[in-house]
């Protein structure tokens, strides 16, 4: 799975590894019961301490996204709460782009334009 | 562990994956069965086996925990490969040992199933198929098992050429 993280944006880096982990499980790169790299392993890939990466797991373990396992490490348990309501506001997207005459492409060139 | 120079200062890209051979712990499991009934039939008391048993038990264990999948992280700090349920053996390749790195497609029977080391080659090999490999600076190619070798490769393409830049 791919780990990105700038850190010059504004957005903080525990959020930014909650959002890689997010983004794999949405896109079908992380699947349920798949094990996350060990925190510390992980913090020197991305040049972080250990304790960011932490945070990032709780957090995400919070949402019900992940759980702790002694022994195991952490692990996806769900595709995460936010998942079904994004795909609900997707649907609408391009059931109003199928309205106005707008195909796969043009949507995909209007979500990049806008991000 | 000391970072090296990164492609940019400020923007990290890594990959990391994990893959088990499924196939390889069933073997090991219905192997180590099938010495042991063996071993049962062609000896009389149970007292001489229980040393052989033993072994065979340890040696699958150890194969199950050390052998049957690898762990990779790929990016700025180089290719690290881990081992087995615990990570060990642990091996890493700077990027400045790296000369460059490709998507090969792995026949079966150049599959190692396990770690494997020759002076030329070392095979971190679990299934065949699309495989990453990487060409040494010291003439040596190493091939790793990773899910999405693609993506690994564009990883380490992205710290090469930062690091040459």
């Amino acid at each position: 799975m791919q780990w990105t993280l700038d850190h010059t944006s504004r957005d903080r880096l525990v959020d930014q590894i909650a959002m890689c982990v997010r983004r794999g499980v949405a896109s079908g790169e992380l699947r349920v019961g798949e094990q996350l790299p060990p925190a510390a392993e992980l913090a020197a890939a991305l040049s972080v301490d250990r304790n960011t990466v932490l945070a990032a797991y709780r957090q995400l373990r919070d949402e019900g996204v992940l759980e702790f396992r002694r022994g195991r490490g952490a692990r996806v348990v769900s595709s995460g709460p936010a998942s079904s309501s994004v795909t609900e506001a997707a649907q609408a997207l391009i059931a109003t782009a199928r309205r106005h005459g707008l195909g796969t492409n043009d949507l995909v060139r209007l979500i990049k334009e806008l991000t | 562990m000391t970072p090296l120079p990164l492609a940019e200062p400020n923007r990290h890209s890594v990959y990391t994956g994990r893959t088990t051979s499924w196939p390889m712990v069933a073997a090991t499991c219905v192997g180590a069965i099938v010495v042991a009934l063996n071993a049962r039939q062609a000896s009389a008391s149970l007292g001489d086996l229980a040393v052989p048993l033993l072994l065979v038990a340890l040696g699958s264990v150890l194969n199950v925990l050390t052998a049957s999948s690898v762990r990779a992280t790929v990016g700025p700090n180089g290719v690290t490969v881990h081992w087995g349920i615990v990570g060990w053996p642990r091996c890493t390749y700077r990027l400045d040992e790296i000369e460059s790195v490709e998507v090969i497609d792995l026949p079966w029977w150049r599959v190692s199933w396990g770690f494997w080391w020759t002076p030329r080659r070392t095979s971190c090999t679990v299934r065949s198929g699309p495989t990453m490999r990487l060409s040494l600076r010291e003439h040596r190619v190493v091939t790793i098992t990773v899910p999405e070798p693609a993506a690994a490769v564009t990883a380490l393409e992205a710290a090469l050429g930062g690091r040459a830049s």
